[in-house]
């Protein structure tokens, strides 16, 4: 079954890759959509099963892979309530997205190749997800990022699409050297890779400090590779340039499943991190940095497209950070909800911009909720479901991260967490407004063709849009009266070493129930005060005041619209220098002195043989002949 | 068959060199294009029943034959293979039948020249790989550079003189260093037994002190960091890569090569095993400059062959510091030189690919310029898939051979020194930077420049030696053991025993 889940995609990757290339759309289309859902009959029918016999771990033996000396990867895979969450969200989630591409990519002239990558990239998915071992984990770790470069340059032939894919690769591979790094380390010091020993070998034993210094290393080489992946501070800068690709590819990889892999994978060896109580301050602190400094860019972006993606960047800081502070399951409750909602954000945007006749900008949008009905009740959903409206999805998830953060990370970080919900708020809002409400900016032309959407397009965000408001009530806090279903169902997972249990007290420690509700009337006000500041401001297109502001305060709006000038520093500072650096180790070093040396050795030569042939008339054989006797007897008395 | 069961290794190795005589005979150039494929087929024939037939849980010499030459110097013809060249033999035998198919409509003058000097050459790095006698390795590592010579010579671009001298040049001085070390090897040899052998069997025996085998070590590695070609002595791959027509470049690149880092497995380490403590630190900084300089280099190039040719000054630093990782006791890392070994085949059939479809589109437009190209991707979409998956290959993504190779390296690197896994791990990044920015300029972004908005797509032809090349990149990845798995006793033994090595001959 698992298998079948598994190589069903990758089957529909090489019939539309590489038989029917020229088959017509609708024939690629369904064949990608047919093996999405049979796949997800398979996940649902393995969830059950395992959930079945007691949702107890499963090891799903492969054949050998790798083996070298006392190295050995075999291809296992694992299937628990985490990896099967995953697969849940992964051919799930999918599956709607697949079907929306095909009306979405409408106007191709042929899509074979793009549901090719698009099935290719949930089969690399399954496998970084099901993964037994680091290696098996890693073969979908680059695999995702291989299908998220050739989506992302989907339409190659604008040069800067090729760039941006071109870009999120390297990016990502430098996460991936820390990822290698853990691995390396952790074969030093363990002598496996494979996830489900180590987790044997710590929860059955105390690590002595030559281990446990080593856990500090490799969970963060491991945090590396995690914020090369999900897009955080200093490597998040691919994954805006990411938006490139196609919006069904958006919201599939860059917003409901690939960017989550940094926080499945820190979940998935939750035990290691626990022991590095170093680490977990770097990831809680980084986390909670990017989710605040990325929503501020988000708040000046005119590109809808723009803004989703630096919120998507700023809701992988809340779970970073969930993580961070031990929080592993509030991490990926967050993660759940932020994939239902997000995708359910992008591909309603996908069809503002296909509406749009591809126009991405804002500033030329407006009123749309008049044309656009359904997409625009859907959106309002996710719009409610992101900022954390009490009732939908992410208020459960969210606030279960702000009082985790609170009780774990300190008054500081759960500051930080709220003013950011805060700017999440204000920016959606902000969205919204200048989308659907108000006077309509478009052109003419563009405006007598607006239209709603085909049901292909509208119906899986209308099954989105349910998930989105419902899904959360999987958590709801014992404070409000629930069971907190998810936190029980994902317990057998987590495991505190015995060893460190007491640096993890807050995370079963009671807490008043009155404080956590004061905290979450704190950011429930946040988040309608700046819910309302964003619709004063916006409700009628921009307001005229925002020109004023934007004159007075240039330099910060310039900050902020510029992205703070990361791309540019990076290019500045790293990549222009390593160029030249480069040109001049050909274009001198190479060239100009070893060739030199090369060329002039041999010129000397040539002299030296002009002369010597004077005396000596012999043949080049002779020649060699007196070098070798030369050589063997300079070797000899060397060494003699 | 029981005259070819007990002979098996010399008819492969010379099996090449009869059909490139007898292509002289042939009446039309379509008939010796037949005979050089039949030939190099059956050659790789023969080189299966040798796969089929070796005894992997074994690590001795297998199919060893052994001829009397001249018995008052104690010189032998003694052919062999253990696991570790029997991969290398399988890469050569495989990666020249589509070399020849590569020429099937070539038209290049004196075609039959150029093929019977392609079989010679497949005869000299053979009998280079099998041969477990002094003499006869050096007789067959510079028998390669003759018709290597002729087909940059003859064959080659406009500055192929000056490419051929080079070459010539640096491999010569190399070799030199090289015969003058095996003499006084020899003559050592004989001074403590008193018996002259130039069997590498016997001299593996050799108890030299450690003055000598620093020096000798040094002579050998000289010889081959010339031939892998290490930094600071590569600047020949460059210029007889882009002088070098593409089948030349294929084989240099695919297989050449390797006889320096096998060398290095095979005779280096093995013979002088008390001086690789003090070299394999100065072999891991030349790799790692190696990897990086390469890299770098390569990044920068406009010339798409050249790139490609840069590119493995990188990926051959990946195989040295590999073949090297000296552990804390005082053996090697068996994962190192697994990844190693597994990573010269890599490198063949990777590298091997990219030289083929660089000469795909010369053929097409007569340039190699990044910048005459751009686009592709609309006009051969099929081109474009093999040239990602060779791509993906050089990368080393998980899936490919490439990473299975790089990653065994470095694994084993890192238990050695953290600090250069850690510096040859920015290879991996770089390797990203610069195939992908050879992919971006050759297929994709606008298709600009008129002459390749009709570019023809793929022929059968082309086809037929590119994806068993394409396929074969992506097998080695998925399914590593099968191949690694014959070599594992042999790199056991020389990984943990080469302080003390012997190699015992199979004698069933």
């Amino acid at each position: 079954m698992i298998w079948m889940m598994v190589f069903l995609p990758l089957l529909g990757a090489a019939i539309n890759g590489l038989v029917l290339r020229k088959a017509p759309k609708a024939v690629s289309h369904a064949i990608a959509v047919a093996v999405m859902l049979a796949s997800f009959a398979c996940a649902v029918t393995a969830f059950v099963q395992m959930m079945g016999a007691g949702g107890e771990a499963r090891i799903i033996h492969g054949m050998p892979w790798i083996s070298a000396g006392g190295f050995s990867a075999p291809f296992n895979l694992i299937l628990d309530r985490l990896s099967g969450l995953m697969i849940l969200i992964v051919t799930g989630i999918g599956s709607l997205i697949h079907i929306y591409a095909g009306g979405y990519m409408h106007e191709e002239e042929r899509t074979s190749r793009f549901f090719s990558y698009l099935n290719l990239f949930v089969f690399m998915m399954l496998l970084l997800v099901l993964g037994d071992n680091m290696l098996v984990m890693f073969v979908g770790w680059e695999g995702v990022g291989l299908c998220s470069y050739l989506l992302i340059g989907y339409w190659f032939q604008d040069d800067a699409n090729a760039a941006a894919g071109m870009k999120a690769f390297i990016v990502n591979r430098i996460g991936d050297i820390g990822f290698l790094l853990g691995i390396f380390l952790t074969f030093k010091h363990f002598g496996t890779v494979s996830f489900s020993e180590l987790r044997e070998m710590v929860g059955s034993g105390t690590l002595d400090a030559i281990k446990l210094g080593a856990v500090g290393w490799i969970t963060l080489c491991m945090f590396i590779g995690a914020c090369g992946k999900s897009a955080q501070l200093p490597l998040y800068v691919w994954l805006p340039d990411a938006m490139a690709g196609p919006t069904p590819v958006s919201a599939l990889i860059h917003a409901a499943t690939m960017v989550t892999a940094g926080i499945y994978m820190m979940a998935r060896v939750n035990f290691l991190f626990y022991l590095a109580p170093s680490t977990m301050t770097v990831v809680a602190v980084v986390g909670g940095l990017t989710a605040f400094f990325a929503a501020t860019i988000a708040m000046v972006q005119n590109d809808i497209k723009k803004v989703l993606a630096y919120s998507t960047v700023s809701q992988l800081g809340y779970m970073v950070m969930a993580c961070g502070v031990g929080a592993f399951d509030a991490g990926v409750f967050h993660l759940l909800t932020h994939a239902c909602f997000k995708a359910l954000l992008f591909l309603g945007a996908g069809s503002v911009i296909v509406a749009m006749h591809h126009k991405q900008d804002m500033r030329e949008m407006g009123g749309l909720s008049k044309y656009m009905p359904i997409t625009h009740m859907v959106f309002l959903t996710g719009v409610l479901a992101i900022i954390g409206f009490p009732g939908l999805s992410g208020f459960f998830s969210k606030d279960e991260i702000l009082w985790k953060v609170f009780t774990g990370g300190g008054p500081a970080l759960w500051a930080l967490g709220a003013v950011t919900a805060g700017l999440t708020s204000f920016y959606m809002v902000r969205l919204l407004c200048m989308t659907f409400y108000g006077p309509n900016r478009s052109d003419h032309h563009t405006r007598d063709h607006l239209h709603e959407t085909s049901p292909m397009m509208w119906a899986p965000l209308v099954v989105l849009a349910l998930l989105s408001a419902g899904i959360g009530y999987l958590g709801v806090p014992e404070v409000l009266g629930g069971q907190n279903v998810f936190h029980h169902f994902l317990e057998p997972v987590m495991m505190v070493p015995n060893q460190v249990a007491a640096n993890w007290g807050s995370l079963t420690a009671h807490h008043s129930h009155s404080l956590e509700m004061g905290l979450m009337a704190a950011s429930v006000g946040v988040m309608l005060v700046a819910s309302a500041i964003a619709v004063k401001l916006y409700a009628n297109g921009p307001a005229p005041v925002l020109g004023k502001w934007a004159t007075n305060m240039r330099g910060t709006y310039d900050t902020l619209s510029n992205k703070y000038y990361v791309d540019e520093f990076y290019d500045a500072w790293i990549v222009q220098p390593l160029r030249d650096m480069s040109e001049f180790l050909w274009g001198i070093f190479d060239v100009k002195i070893i060739d030199g040396i090369v060329n002039g050795v041999g010129q000397v030569c040539a002299l030296a043989a002009g002369l010597a042939s004077f005396r000596m008339t012999g043949s080049v054989h002779r020649h060699s002949m007196v070098l070798v006797m030369g050589l063997v007897v300079l070797l000899v008395v060397l060494v003699v | 068959m029981e005259f070819f069961n007990s002979h098996v290794l010399s008819i492969m190795t010379f099996l090449p060199l009869l059909v490139g005589a007898g292509i002289f005979l042939v009446p039309s150039d379509q008939f010796a294009r037949l005979a050089a494929l039949a030939g190099s087929i059956l050659t790789f024939f023969v080189s299966l029943h040798v796969w089929h037939y070796f005894d992997a849980a074994s690590a001795k010499v297998q199919f060893v034959e052994s001829y009397i030459w001249m018995p008052e110097f104690g010189i032998r013809a003694i052919f062999g293979v253990d696991g570790i060249s029997l991969l290398l033999v399988m890469l050569t035998t495989a990666l020249l039948p589509l070399v020849i198919l590569s020429l099937w409509h070539s038209h290049v003058k004196n075609l039959r020249f150029f093929l019977g000097a392609i079989m010679a050459l497949q005869t000299g790095m053979l009998g280079a790989l099998v041969a477990l006698d002094l003499v006869f390795f050096y007789v067959f590592w510079e028998a390669m550079l003759i018709p290597m010579y002729f087909i940059i010579g003859i064959w080659g671009g406009a500055r192929r003189i000056y490419a051929t001298t080079k070459f010539i040049l640096y491999t010569v001085v190399g070799s030199l260093l090289m015969l003058a070390a095996a003499i006084v090897l020899y003559i050592s040899y004989h001074r403590q037994t008193g018996i002259y052998s130039t069997s590498i069997l016997d001299l593996y025996s050799a108890s030299l002190d450690p003055r000598t085998q620093l020096w000798l070590f040094g002579c050998f590695a000289l010889a081959f960091a010339i031939k892998v070609p290490m930094w600071p002595f590569h600047t020949w791959l460059p210029d007889a890569h882009v002088e070098a027509p593409t089948a030349g470049s294929v084989i240099l690149a695919g297989v050449l090569l390797k006889m320096g880092t096998y060398g290095f497995l095979r005779f280096a380490i093995p013979l002088f095993p008390q001086a690789v403590p003090t070299f394999a630190p100065i072999l891991v900084f030349l790799g790692l400059v190696g990897i990086i300089y390469g890299a770098l280099t390569a990044w920068v190039q406009k010339d798409a062959k050249k790139l490609v040719a840069y590119s493995s000054v990188s990926h051959l630093g990946f195989v040295v510091i590999g073949s090297v990782a000296l552990l804390a006791d005082g053996s090697l890392s068996s994962e190192a030189l697994t990844g190693a070994l597994y990573q010269m085949i890599n490198h063949g059939v990777s590298t091997g690919a990219l030289f083929f479809l660089v000469g795909v589109i010369y053929e097409r437009r007569h340039t190699r310029m990044l910048a005459d190209f751009g686009g592709l991707a609309s006009a051969m979409p099929w081109y474009s898939v093999i040239l990602i998956v060779a791509t993906l290959g050089s990368v080393g993504l998980p899936g490919t051979g490439g990473f299975v190779g790089e990653f065994l390296i470095l694994l084993g690197t890192f238990q050695s020194s953290p600090g250069a896994a850690l510096l040859a791990g920015t290879g991996v990044l770089l390797g990203a930077i610069y195939m992908l920015t050879l992919c971006r300029k050759i297929l994709f972004g606008p298709l600009t420049h008129e002459e390749n908005k009709k570019l023809k797509d793929l022929t059968p032809l082309e086809f037929a030696y590119l994806v068993p090349l394409a396929v074969l990149i992506i097998v080695m990845g998925v399914f590593p053991e099968f191949f690694i798995g014959k070599s594992k006793a042999s790199i056991e033994h020389l990984a943990k025993n080469y302080r003390s090595y012997s190699l015992a001959i199979d004698s069933h």
